[in-house]
């Protein structure tokens, strides 16, 4: 009966924005400060499915691996989609809903604040049982931060099942990047800065005594970190108050990087070979009159140190939420929150040092997070639609990078 | 047409136990705020507060009802340069009110002698939930305080119990927690999901009046997920009180008004509290109102346009809260004599003040605006018929007659 109501509703909610979406697909022109070209489409990306969600305050992340789609639907839970995995039948453009899973709220007043996904595929073991969940508490941007780490037993899909969860005292977790080989579990942790816990082996109840290193790349005051994420020999972590950064992943010590973008506050990243992606957040000014508009282009030296190549603007946005490169490496995916360029942002890395866009959808809520994989051959960005119509939104994005 | 509005009897129908009582008001004014979101000044002219309203009674009084239309959503659309103003998606621009601003029936004293002297009352509709202090349309300032979001919970459909006895009445009320997002909404009864929202939130409201002029009040609500309308957003725990004086001595009028209002929200995460206290003298043509107020305000990511915020907020962050600590002085004059149904009240008011960061975060007053200055002028011309000397929001019980300010009470 639920559900039905929410069909309903959805079809009637969701029929101007899906339109609008279609109709601006060929409507692209940002400013690109380095990149000096204008867009072009060269092919058109496809809206092939949009998942509605409760208005729990929305979705916000999507994890996607072997056509499993484990949805951040904040205190709605995580809900697990077959996307192309078969256990279900599900794909892309009908994504079948396998469960869900409302995580403990661990004392934090707002709820469990489902925000971002991490299934752990474990290679040594061969397990694929854990599925870690970050809960994205209220937080003061630049000084505290509140959440925990759930982990999530999901060897029956159908049922899952939180097991544990990691706490750190006067700080919350954001986004998550692993090194499985190692068992290595890496967490932003805003004004925590960096952590890495040792997921190694069962896990069970309150497990916050894993945590192997815990480092505030800015130091005290001077530290909010968005994202991680683990390139080669180097971990990057961008630092919404201190910049991008590359640390050693074992010992989280600083390599290089940091205090480079004065100007703005950061956001997400993306690292491919020797070149990273970094965004910027537009929530305030950190300079008069400058919004969070930017993509910075990095180019990493050997050792993996970033030095600033270029920056893209992305006109008529405030945000850059999200960045991430396709799974082929041609592609650079960016969402946007705000303003006329809110939306999906797609462009070719035929030069991956002065990245250009060839497609843009306007979606006039903005998109929170954008996931880029590969499913049955073709390329998906699984995104995350802003209240007041959140939704999961999935784009087809093969051939728009030839 | 004025001599025809000052003559116009304000009562059109007085046939046995039955009346309406029509009346209204607007505001020419030009504001000009220093700073604004980015830096810099900017000046406005607009028409603000323009109302019309109904106000009637049947049956000797046993059933009242007020009708008020809010025009804000045409002169106003983008909201008014207000200093420190916030709520509904705004910020530094006081939102534009819904077009069905108030729709409100009541049942008075419906136990008649039964119990006595008590005086109980039923209140549906859409409206002011009973909490906190008046309207500030109805107050001596044009420009709101930054706390009208701390300070009135409004343009909710309310169902309201009210019991008065003696001094004392006492108020309890069922209402949506959703707040609108523009002019044209409704409250919303019941979401598309099935989940009803009206009787998600509520207020209850002590009034006590132990001297002639003088009231106190105190006020506890939880509104529920007042910024998604679909629910899903966090409780906001809200306390307020305040205590009134109002006389009119035979020279004109004293008016002094002090309040506190406190709201948490997320768990003593976003705790706000607002301090405000107001007075004001009319001494026979001319009115000298002040207003001091220091108020919290959240401040919530900003959209392109730099008045407006994420709303609703996907996310429950900050990135600080600020201090708004304001004087503001208010000058105005009766152009046509005290009393008369229709007044013309040129006015000036000016604000001072200051705004600081506190509680961290990385919102810094300098960046944003330039400066930690607040400074504010706004001059103009108010025209209303009837509605001075009326407080807005108050229905029922609270709504006798003992309870109103004299006619012109509250012109400015």
């Amino acid at each position: 009966m639920r559900d039905h109501a929410v069909a309903r509703w959805w079809l009637v909610r969701a029929s101007w924005p899906l339109a609008a979406a279609c109709i601006a697909l060929a409507s692209c022109s940002p400013e690109s400060a380095s990149a000096g070209a204008g867009t072009t489409v060269v092919d058109s990306v496809r809206l092939v499915a949009s998942i509605p969600v409760l208005p729990n305050y929305g979705a916000h992340d999507t994890f996607v691996r072997d056509g499993l789609a484990f949805l951040c639907a904040w205190n709605t839970g995580v809900l697990i989609y077959d996307v192309g995995n078969g256990v279900k039948g599900g794909s892309p453009s009908n994504p079948q809903l396998i469960s869900s899973l409302v995580t403990s709220a661990d004392g934090v007043a707002a709820g469990p604040e489902v925000h971002n996904a991490w299934w752990f595929q474990n290679p040594v073991t061969g397990e694929k049982k854990y599925l870690f969940i970050g809960q994205e508490g209220p937080g003061t941007v630049g000084t505290s931060s509140s959440g925990d780490i759930h982990i999530v037993n999901v060897s029956n899909l159908a049922a899952p099942v939180e097991v544990g969860f990691i706490h750190i005292n006067g700080a919350g977790t954001h986004n998550f990047w692993m090194d499985e080989s190692r068992q290595i579990l890496y967490a932003a942790y805003y004004n925590g800065g960096v952590v890495a816990i040792d997921v190694s082996g069962t896990l069970s109840g309150d497990m916050s005594n894993r945590i192997i290193h815990e480092v505030t790349p800015g130091g005290p005051n001077n530290t909010y970190v968005w994202g991680v994420m683990l390139s080669g020999n180097t971990l990057y972590a961008t630092d919404m108050v201190s910049g991008f950064w590359a640390l050693d992943p074992v010992t989280l010590a600083t390599k290089g990087g940091g205090n480079n973008v004065p100007e703005r506050y950061g956001s997400d990243q993306w690292v491919v070979g020797t070149v990273a992606y970094s965004g910027t957040w537009g929530g305030f000014f950190r300079t008069k009159g400058v919004p969070g508009n930017v993509v910075k282009v990095w180019q990493l030296d050997g050792n993996g140190i970033p030095t600033l190549a270029d920056s893209v603007v992305i006109a008529n946005t405030g945000t850059i939420s999200d960045v991430a490169v396709s799974p082929d490496g041609k592609a650079l995916v960016i969402t946007t929150e705000g303003g006329t360029g809110a939306g999906l942002h797609v462009f070719s890395r035929a030069n991956p040092l002065k990245p250009v866009e060839v497609a843009f959808v306007y979606v006039p809520q903005g998109l929170h997070t954008g996931e880029t994989r590969v499913v049955n051959g073709r390329t998906y960005v699984f995104a995350a639609q802003d209240p007041d119509l959140p939704a999961l939104n999935i784009y087809d994005i093969t051939g728009v990078v030839p | 047409m004025a001599l025809i509005l000052i003559a116009w009897p304000v009562t059109v129908l007085g046939a046995q136990g039955f009346n309406i009582t029509p009346m209204g008001q607007l505001i020419f004014t030009v504001d000009h705020s220093d700073p604004v979101p980015g830096g810099g000044s900017l000046t406005e002219a607009r028409v603000v507060q323009p109302v019309l309203m109904l106000d009637g009674s049947a049956f000797g009084g046993k059933l009242a009802f007020v009708a008020t239309a809010d025009f804000e959503g045409l002169t106003i659309p983008h909201g008014e340069l207000t200093p420190g103003a916030w709520g509904e998606g705004f910020v530094d621009r006081r939102h534009p009110h819904t077009y069905a601003h108030e729709l409100t029936v009541a049942g008075n004293d419906l136990l008649g002698r039964l119990d006595g002297s008590g005086r109980l009352g039923v209140v549906v509709g859409k409206g002011f939930v009973p909490f906190g202090t008046d309207d500030p349309m109805s107050r001596p300032f044009v420009r709101y305080p930054v706390n009208h979001h701390l300070a009135q919970i409004l343009e909710r459909a309310i169902g309201v119990v009210q019991y008065g006895l003696g001094p004392v009445t006492i108020e309890a009320a069922l209402f949506n927690g959703d707040e609108p997002t523009r002019p044209g909404d409704w409250p919303v009864i019941r979401t598309p999901q099935g989940t009803w929202r009206f009787g998600d939130s509520r207020a209850a409201r002590v009034t006590v009046r132990p001297v002639q002029h003088f009231e106190v009040q105190g006020s506890l609500a939880r509104v529920s997920s007042p910024e998604n309308r679909d629910g899903g957003g966090p409780e906001v725990y809200k306390a307020s009180t305040s205590a009134r004086w109002d006389d009119h001595p035979s020279w004109g009028e004293r008016y002094v008004l002090i309040e506190w209002e406190r709201s948490d929200e997320l768990g003593n995460f976003l705790v706000l509290h607002s301090l405000l206290a107001e007075a004001m003298v009319r001494r026979g043509r001319f009115a000298l109102s002040y207003r001091f107020e220091r108020t919290d305000r959240p401040e919530e990511p900003r959209l392109v346009d730099p008045f407006r915020t994420v709303y609703p907020n996907p996310d429950n962050d900050i990135a600080g809260i600020t201090r708004w600590t304001l004087h503001t002085l208010h000058l105005s004059a009766d152009l046509f004599p005290h009393g008369t149904h229709l007044g013309l009240q040129p006015y000036i008011e000016v604000t001072r003040g200051s705004v600081a960061s506190v509680a961290g975060g990385v919102f810094d007053p300098f960046t944003e605006y330039g400066t930690d200055d607040v400074n504010a002028l706004n001059v103009g011309l108010k025209v209303d018929w009837g509605m001075a000397g009326h407080r807005m929001g108050r229905y029922g019980v609270l709504d006798e007659p003992m309870m109103m300010m004299p006619p012109g009470a509250m012109r400015m």
